[in-house]
């Protein structure tokens, strides 16, 4: 049985409230300007907090001329830092904005999917952290029922191949005060 | 490596719902990260973001590190004093000043919710050490809800937040827990994972509102008329719970005429900006499922009629039986500190033979400045910032300016202690002990001393028992404040056997494994016997008529200022907690925090653009924002957050809610009640 580990993003429940993004640079430390999860509000009205998706096809392996790249048996994408040279090939190939650029140590840094949390049995701190069941881990090559491959405003998944799913929004009901009292 | 990490209890003691018990990893003395403490029953293992960013609040590099002074005030001519110069200036000052008036009264303190735990009420305790003072009184949060409260049950109690996981539906009548309160999210999504229905009833379309099955708009300051509209429909259609009323319930026929007589749906619907066929869904919705809960946040009591909002959402829960019903029921706020002795704050000063007087928090300064025999002379300000969020801005500048001397205790420059001639730093929870409570839940965390304090800093509690230990060495006698007593020996003296009951505790030193949940009334109307006089829910309150106001919740619109027409809201950012904002550094760029958002058929009026930079004003004062059109925002409405370094508070009204007298010994602030104008700032102008 393959192995890819990746992420069930519940876009009907995301708040936006950021502890995931908050919470994965109190676990590594991330400096200020790099965030390896992000989360925005999208034009739809909806919410998305993405890291690295530890693509099966990942553009910044292909890409990177320094191969400080490599990609894992359980389809996690490592970057390894000793062989970065800060050329930041990859920030911008990267479809996701996954690999953020580090000014202090002009090197390139992103997502482990907590990889030492992982080796004592824990969730990725971002899943730890999510307050509406609204991120989760998945092996996205037996993906759950009724989860879509993307969602309106998620970038093209089709160059990367992303291990990242998606639980659609519902429709909701939305009664305005139309007019000037 | 991992060994030489060690592991604390922490509780955030922010002003808020959540009051988070934390876990804090130490290494080499320094706070490397946080987690939520799993043993949490409410928290269950998480924080918020702000929460998350914790490290940067600690070793923030805009943390104050020694004891300051300045001269003149407020020129930013700061030198660094060392401690001992800081008591021996302050006492000098508190010595002379007793002397000149034969008393302390001319000393006042100015503290509040920066850090609400237990031990910080150290301020207060230090200046009952004094004798007679002057107070401070009043809660410019909750406190006329709090009133409608209690003169509806008696007592303001709310139920087991985790009770909402049996809700049917779950109706958020204007809180936004998506940013304020993110734990209670798990407990709701339980119940709309059995089938729970979400409606968020909010002037606002907030993050919460975006999830909600049904949002509903509602113009600010009518969410007790619709309230009041949904109990029509309900009693006209006989769709109401008739025997909880007749069994439970005061002043049904009063209330019911008055509904005949008074209430007209054709007004509910014009003034509320709610259709018919939404008020007849929300009275669908609550005659259909059961139990129905409603929450009621605090916004919507900022108001002149506030207090009658949350009488009328209250009724409304009563009038559909659903009081005292597990996963039913009325949430507000839950006062946990009321079961505690509170020794701090109820320190016996020693009689002087004077009394002590106190002044409102929602006019203080304005107050202050009235004050005679004696003037008010000496200010300390601990745990607040009221330069940037009081009402009474140009007061507070005045009084500023008046005094004699200005102490303010804070971690940080804030706008309040760059007024002030003594800045003292504070420790962050921590780099002390402490127990906290919540508002919200129904928790008691243990906060134990996780790092050493930052450079110089103290906690109020250290401070107290310096300065108190330097007064009476200069006159013998001044206070009696036990200068000697720790921290842990406070903490020890507020579990007496009835609070170790109530948490079902054998000593406090239990709270160092797990936090401890209370164990008796978390569903404090279960057996339906009210605290009223009458034993009942009283929609009609003999007391609220004694007091002066309706003895119904009644409904009555209040004052508007046709010269600036525009409403202005100033709810909280998701960054900040009002003007406490050190998450920024993570959080990002702060998008909200120097924007207006308006409807654009307003703007469009004003020839604002989006993106323009304009002037926000009235009669109290002016503020500069960028512009940002959005047309989920109400006509004649404006947003804008809290804190920041132009602060909104600059606009507030100083007018007061209808209540909040009862509970607070003051009304509540009508922070709601302002109203703006909005021009562009043109060129030549800047
Ligand atoms: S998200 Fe970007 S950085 Fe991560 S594996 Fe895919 S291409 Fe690489
Ligand atoms: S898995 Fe870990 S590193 Fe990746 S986004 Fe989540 S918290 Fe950050
Ligand atoms: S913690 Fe969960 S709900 Fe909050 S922003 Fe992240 S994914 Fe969304």
């Amino acid at each position: 049985m393959t192995e890819q580990m990746g992420f069930l993003f519940n876009a009907e429940r995301c708040v936006g409230c950021k502890s995931c993004e908050m919470a994965c640079k109190n676990e590594n430390s991330t400096p200020a300007n790099v965030n390896w999860r992000r989360v925005s509000s999208l034009s739809t009205g909806n919410n998305l907090s993405i890291s690295c998706n530890h693509c099966e096809s990942p553009e910044c392996f292909r890409v990177c001329p320094q191969r400080a790249y490599v990609k894992r048996r359980d389809g996690i994408v490592m970057i390894n830092i000793n062989r970065c040279d800060g050329c930041m090939t990859c920030v911008s190939a990267c479809p996701y904005k996954a690999p953020q650029f580090d000014l202090e140590k002009q090197k390139a840094s992103k997502c482990t999917f907590c990889l030492p949390r992982r080796e004592v049995g824990l969730l990725p701190a971002c899943v730890s952290a999510c307050h509406t069941g609204a991120l989760s881990v998945i092996n996205t090559d037996q993906p759950p029922k009724n989860t879509v491959p993307t969602i309106e405003g998620f970038p093209d998944i089709r160059l990367t191949k992303p291990s990242i799913r998606f639980r659609p929004v519902k429709e909701k009901l939305r009664y305005w005060v139309s007019s000037k009292e | 490596m991992l060994s030489d990490v060690k592991v604390f209890k922490n509780v955030c003691p922010r002003n808020c719902y959540n009051t988070c018990a934390m876990l804090s990893y130490v290494v080499d003395g320094k706070l490397i990260k946080v987690e939520g403490d799993p043993s949490h029953g409410y928290c269950q293992g998480r924080l918020c973001g702000k929460g998350y960013a914790y490290t940067r609040y600690v070793y923030s590099p805009k943390r104050l590190r020694y004891p300051l002074k300045q001269y003149p005030r407020g020129s930013g001519n700061w030198v660094r004093i060392t401690w001992e110069e800081a008591f021996n200036l302050i006492s000098a000052k508190l010595l002379e000043l007793n002397h000149r008036y034969g008393s302390n009264r001319s000393l006042a303190y100015n503290k509040c919710s920066g850090n609400v735990g237990i031990l910080h009420y150290a301020t207060e305790g230090m200046f009952n050490s004094f004798g007679s003072h002057t107070k401070l009184r009043g809660n410019p949060c909750m406190s006329a809800g709090m009133d409608a409260v209690e003169y509806s049950s008696g007592e303001g109690r709310s139920p087991d937040p985790e009770a909402m996981t049996n809700s049917k539906l779950i109706v958020i009548w204007g809180a936004n827990p998506a940013w304020t309160a993110v734990h209670q999210l798990n407990f709701i999504n339980q119940a709309r994972d059995k089938g729970a229905v979400l409606v968020v009833i909010d002037p606002v379309y907030t993050a919460t509102a975006a999830t909600a099955d049904h949002y509903i708009q509602v113009r600010p300051g009518t969410d007790g008329l619709l309230a009041l509209g949904i109990a029509k429909v309900l009693v006209e259609e006989g769709r109401y719970d008739s025997s909880f009323v007749k069994e439970h319930v005061v002043g049904w026929e009063s209330f019911y005429k008055y509904l005949q007589e008074k209430v007209s749906l054709e007004e509910v619907q014009r003034l509320t900006g709610v259709a018919e066929n939404v008020l007849q869904l929300l009275a669908d919705l609550y005659s259909q499922n059961d139990p129905a809960t409603n929450w009621c946040g605090y916004g919507l009591q900022r108001h002149q009629n506030g207090g009658q909002n949350v009488r009328a959402i209250y009724t409304l829960s009563a009038l559909t039986g659903n009081v005292g019903k597990i996963g039913g029921d009325f949430y507000y706020f839950h006062p946990s500190t009321d079961f505690f002795p509170m020794n701090l704050l109820n320190l016996q000063g020693p009689d002087d033979g004077q009394v002590s007087r106190a002044l409102d928090i929602n006019n203080y300064p304005s107050q202050a400045l009235s004050l005679v025999d004696p003037p008010m002379k000496f200010l300390w300000i601990a745990a607040r910032n009221p330069l940037s969020q009081d009402q009474e801005v140009q007061d507070w500048t005045r009084l500023l300016k008046e005094l004699e001397m200005v102490v303010t205790v804070d971690l940080f420059m804030t706008k309040t202690a760059e007024a002030s001639d003594i800045v003292l730093p504070a420790t962050s929870h921590f780099e002390d002990f402490d127990i906290n409570v919540s508002y919200w839940h129904h928790w008691l965390a243990l906060n134990q001393k996780a790092i050493e304090p930052y450079y110089e800093a103290k906690s109020d509690l250290e401070i107290a028992k310096e300065l108190t230990r330097r007064l009476n060495e200069l006159q013998p006698g001044f206070s009696n404040f036990p200068s000697e007593r720790t921290a842990e020996e406070w903490i020890e003296s507020e579990f007496t056997s009835e609070i170790l009951r109530l948490y079902g505790l054998s000593s406090w030193r239990d709270l160092e494994e797990v936090p401890a949940k209370l164990q008796f009334g978390n569903n404090p109307w279960l057996d339906l016997n009210f605290k009223t006089n009458t034993g009942k829910f009283e929609i009609f309150s003999k007391n609220a008529k004694d007091d002066k106001l309706p003895a119904l919740p009644r409904f009555w619109a209040e004052s508007s200022d046709l010269s600036f027409p525009l409403r202005m809201l100033t709810p909280q950012n998701i960054t900040s907690i009002h003007s406490q904002n050190w998450a920024l550094e993570w959080i990002g760029s702060d998008k909200r925090g120097n924007v207006v958002t308006l409807n654009p058929q307003d703007a469009v009026q004003r020839k604002v653009e989006d993106g323009d930079l304009v002037r926000i004003y009235n009669a109290q004062g002016s503020v500069t924002r960028k512009a940002r059109l959005n047309p989920e925002v109400l006509q004649g409405m404006v947003i804008i957050y809290q804190g920041g370094k132009e602060p909104v508070n600059s606009l507030l009204s100083g007018l007061s809610a209808d209540m909040g007298k009862k509970h607070s010994g003051s009304e509540g602030a009508a922070l709601y009640n302002a109203f703006v104008e909005v021009e562009k700032i043109v060129r030549s102008q800047i």
